[in-house]
C-alpha cells in the first residue's frame, strides 16, 4: 500500500513538473514560433512579386488567401496555397497570381518529398522560372517539348509525374482562388 | 472517401513504407527479422498496437489537447504515454494467451514502446491533418507495411543463414545492405498513386 | 580521473552506440542526408542525453523501480519537447529539415538505454559525463555517415559544392543510407577483429 502510494506520488510529481516546465517554455517561445511561420509565407510571396511591399490575409469558406499590395497600397496580386499528390508524397505549392488574374507572378514549392536528383528538380530555379509571368488562360498545360504557347510548361526530363503534379496542383490553386474571388 | 483511404493504405504499405522510406522501426526490424515465426508474431503485435495507438492518440489530441491549447507542448508526452500503456496491455495479453509467442519475442515485446514507427505514426497523422477514420486506416496500414517488410526480411535472412557471408559482414552489416536492396526494389512502387 | 578517461573512450569508440551497440539507427539513417543535418541531430541528442542523465541520476534513489521506464520516458520527452520548441523558434530551417525526427528522439533507444544502464545506477557527475560522451560518439558517427552520403550523393559537404559530375544519386536515397551504414558497421567489425 505504501509502495503504491509512493509510485503514484512520484509519477504525479514528475508529470506535473514536466508539464509546468513545458508550458513555461512554450509561453516564452510561442511568439517567436508563430512569427517564424508567418515570415516564411511572407518571404516566399514577396520573393515572387516585383514591387510587393506587404500582404493581407483573408479567409473565405475556410480557405486562407493573401492580397498583395505594393508600397503605394495598390493591389498587385493574390497568393494561395494548394496541395496534391506528387510522385513520392504530397506537394504543397504557393501560387502568386497577378491582380488581372490572367497570369502568374510565379510559384514556390513549400513542401515536397520527390526523388532527389529527379523529381526534386521541381525545386530548381530553372523549373520554377517557367511559371514567372505564365499565362493561365484557359489553364496551364504541360508539354514534353519546348513550350510553344505562353501557357505551357516544359516537363523535367525523367520527372514527368512530378512535373505533371505541379501543373495540376497549380491549376487547382488558380481555380480555387478564382472561385473564392467570385463570391 | 474510400479512394482516399485506399491511397493511404497503398502509400503506407508500398510507396512510402515506414521502414524502407522513413527508417522507422529499424531496431525490431534488425532484431526480430531472423525467423519467420517471430517476425509474424512481432508484426501482428505491432500492427495491433499501431492501430489502437493512432485511434486513441487522435481522440486525445483533438478532443482534449487542442481544445485547451496544450497540443503544441504536451502532444509528444501524451502520445508516448498512450503507446507505453497500450504496449503494457498487449504484453499482458500475449503473456496470458500465448506464452510461446511471449518467449519468442522476448525483450522485443516491451521494446515496441520505443519502436519509432508507432510514435512516428502519431506524428505523421498530426502533420498530415488526417481525420479520425483516416487515422485508423493509416495506423493499420503502417502496421501492415511494417509487418510485410519484416516478413520479407525474415525470409531472406533464413536463406542467408545457409550462405557463406564474409565474416566482417555477418550480422547487422549484411542485414542493412539487404535492406538497402529491398529499399531500392520498393522504389519501384513510386508513382502508382496519381 | 581514470574513470572519466574510461567513460570517454567507451562513449566515443569502444562502446559506440551506433557502430558497436547497434542502437539508435532510426535517426542515424534518416537525418544523414547532409552533414549539417547530422550535426544538428547529434547536438540535440547530446543536449537531451546530458540533461536527462543529470535528472535521472539525481533522482535515482527516489524513483520506484516498477515505474522507472515510465519516469525516464517522461523526463526524456520533456527535454526533447524543449529542444523541438527551441529549434522551431531560433533555427526554423533546421527544424524543418529534421522534421518529425526531432520528437522521435524520445524513442531513440540510445537515450532510454543509457538511463537504464548507467544514469539510474551511477553518481551524477559520471552520469552526466557518460551522457555527454555517448552523445558525442553518436554525433561523430552521424557526421561521418552524413558526410559520406552528402559527398558521394550530392557533391557537396556542409553545403559547399565539391563537384558536379559523377554523383552517386542512390547515396542520398533511403537505400543509400542502408548501404553506407552497412559498410560502416562491417568496417567497425574489421577494426574490432584487429583489436582496435
Amino acid at each position: 500500500m505504501k509502495q503504491a502510494l509512493r509510485i503514484t506520488c512520484v509519477l504525479t510529481v514528475v508529470c506535473l513538473l514536466s508539464g509546468f516546465f513545458l508550458s513555461f517554455a512554450y509561453n516564452k517561445l510561442s511568439g517567436k514560433i508563430e512569427e517564424n511561420q508567418q515570415q516564411t509565407i511572407k518571404k516566399n510571396v514577396l520573393a515572387l512579386v516585383e514591387n510587393g511591399a506587404y500582404m493581407e490575409e483573408e479567409t473565405s469558406e475556410g480557405e486562407k488567401y493573401y492580397l498583395i499590395f505594393n508600397k503605394e497600397k495598390n493591389l498587385v496580386g493574390y497568393a494561395i496555397t494548394e496541395e496534391g499528390n506528387g510522385y513520392q508524397g504530397k506537394i504543397k505549392i504557393l501560387v502568386a497570381l497577378k491582380s488581372d488574374l490572367n497570369s502568374l507572378w510565379g510559384i514556390q514549392i513549400i513542401e515536397s518529398q520527390e526523388t532527389p536528383g529527379l523529381g526534386a528538380k521541381i525545386n530548381s530555379t530553372e523549373f520554377k522560372n517557367q511559371f514567372k509571368g505564365l499565362i493561365i488562360i484557359p489553364q496551364i498545360n504541360l508539354t514534353k517539348k519546348e513550350p510553344e504557347n505562353h501557357n505551357e510548361i516544359s516537363a523535367i526530363s525523367g520527372a514527368t509525374i512530378s512535373s505533371r503534379a505541379v501543373v495540376k496542383i497549380t491549376n487547382k490553386a488558380i481555380k480555387k482562388l478564382k472561385r473564392i474571388l467570385e463570391k | 472517401m474510400v479512394k482516399e483511404l485506399f491511397y493511404i493504405f497503398l502509400s503506407a504499405v508500398l510507396v512510402n513504407n515506414f521502414v524502407l522510406t522513413y527508417f522507422l522501426g529499424i531496431c525490431p526490424f534488425l532484431g526480430v527479422s531472423n525467423k519467420i515465426e517471430s517476425a509474424l508474431g512481432m508484426g501482428f503485435a505491432t500492427t495491433f498496437v499501431m492501430t489502437f495507438a493512432s485511434t486513441i492518440s487522435w481522440l486525445i489530441y483533438y478532443l482534449f489537447l487542442e481544445k485547451f491549447g496544450l497540443s503544441a507542448f504536451l502532444g509528444y508526452s501524451v502520445f508516448i504515454l498512450v503507446i507505453a500503456s497500450l504496449v503494457q496491455l498487449v504484453e499482458m495479453f500475449i503473456r496470458k494467451y500465448s506464452p510461446g509467442l511471449y518467449h519468442a519475442l522476448g525483450i522485443y515485446l516491451p521494446l515496441i514502446t520505443t519502436n519509432c514507427a508507432i510514435l512516428g505514426l502519431c506524428l505523421f497523422m498530426i502533420i498530415r491533418n488526417y481525420g479520425f477514420i483516416e487515422s485508423i486506416v493509416f495506423g493499420f496500414s503502417s502496421g501492415i507495411g511494417f509487418s510485410l517488410v519484416l516478413l520479407i526480411m525474415a525470409g531472406i535472412r533464413e536463406h542467408l543463414d545457409t550462405c557463406e557471408v564474409p565474416q566482417v559482414f555477418r550480422g547487422a552489416s549484411i542485414t542493412l545492405i539487404t535492406a538497402g536492396i529491398l529499399a531500392l526494389a520498393f522504389m519501384g512502387f513510386g508513382g502508382i498513386i496519381k | 580521473m581514470n574513470r572519466i578517461k574510461k567513460l570517454l573512450i567507451e562513449g566515443l569508440w569502444k562502446n559506440h552506440p551506433v557502430f558497436r551497440q547497434l542502437i539508435g539507427m532510426c535517426p542515424t539513417l534518416a537525418v544523414t542526408t547532409s552533414a549539417i543535418n547530422g550535426l544538428s541531430m547529434g547536438l540535440s541528442v547530446i543536449f537531451v542525453l546530458t540533461c536527462a542523465s543529470f535528472i535521472v541520476s539525481s533522482l535515482r534513489k527516489i524513483i520506484p523501480p516498477q515505474v522507472r521506464i515510465a519516469v525516464f520516458t517522461i523526463i526524456i520527452a520533456t527535454f526533447v519537447t524543449l529542444v523541438d520548441l527551441f529549434l522551431k523558434a531560433y533555427f526554423p530551417e533546421i527544424s524543418k529539415s529534421l522534421g518529425p525526427y526531432v520528437p522521435l528522439i524520445i524513442v531513440n533507444c540510445i537515450i532510454l538505454g543509457r538511463m537504464e544502464a548507467f544514469a539510474s545506477r551511477n553518481p551524477v557527475i559520471y552520469s552526466v559525463l557518460d551522457g555527454l560522451f555517448m552523445g558525442t560518439g553518436f554525433t561523430w558517427g552521424l557526421v561521418i555517415l552524413a558526410s559520406i552520403r552528402e559527398i558521394l550523393g550530392g557533391g557537396t559537404i556542409f553545403g559547399i559544392n565539391l563537384y558536379q559530375n559523377g554523383k552517386i544519386l542512390v547515396m542520398i536515397l533511403p537505400a543509400g543510407a542502408f548501404f553506407a551504414l552497412g559498410f560502416l558497421v562491417a568496417l567497425m567489425n574489421l577494426l574490432e577483429k584487429r583489436k582496435w
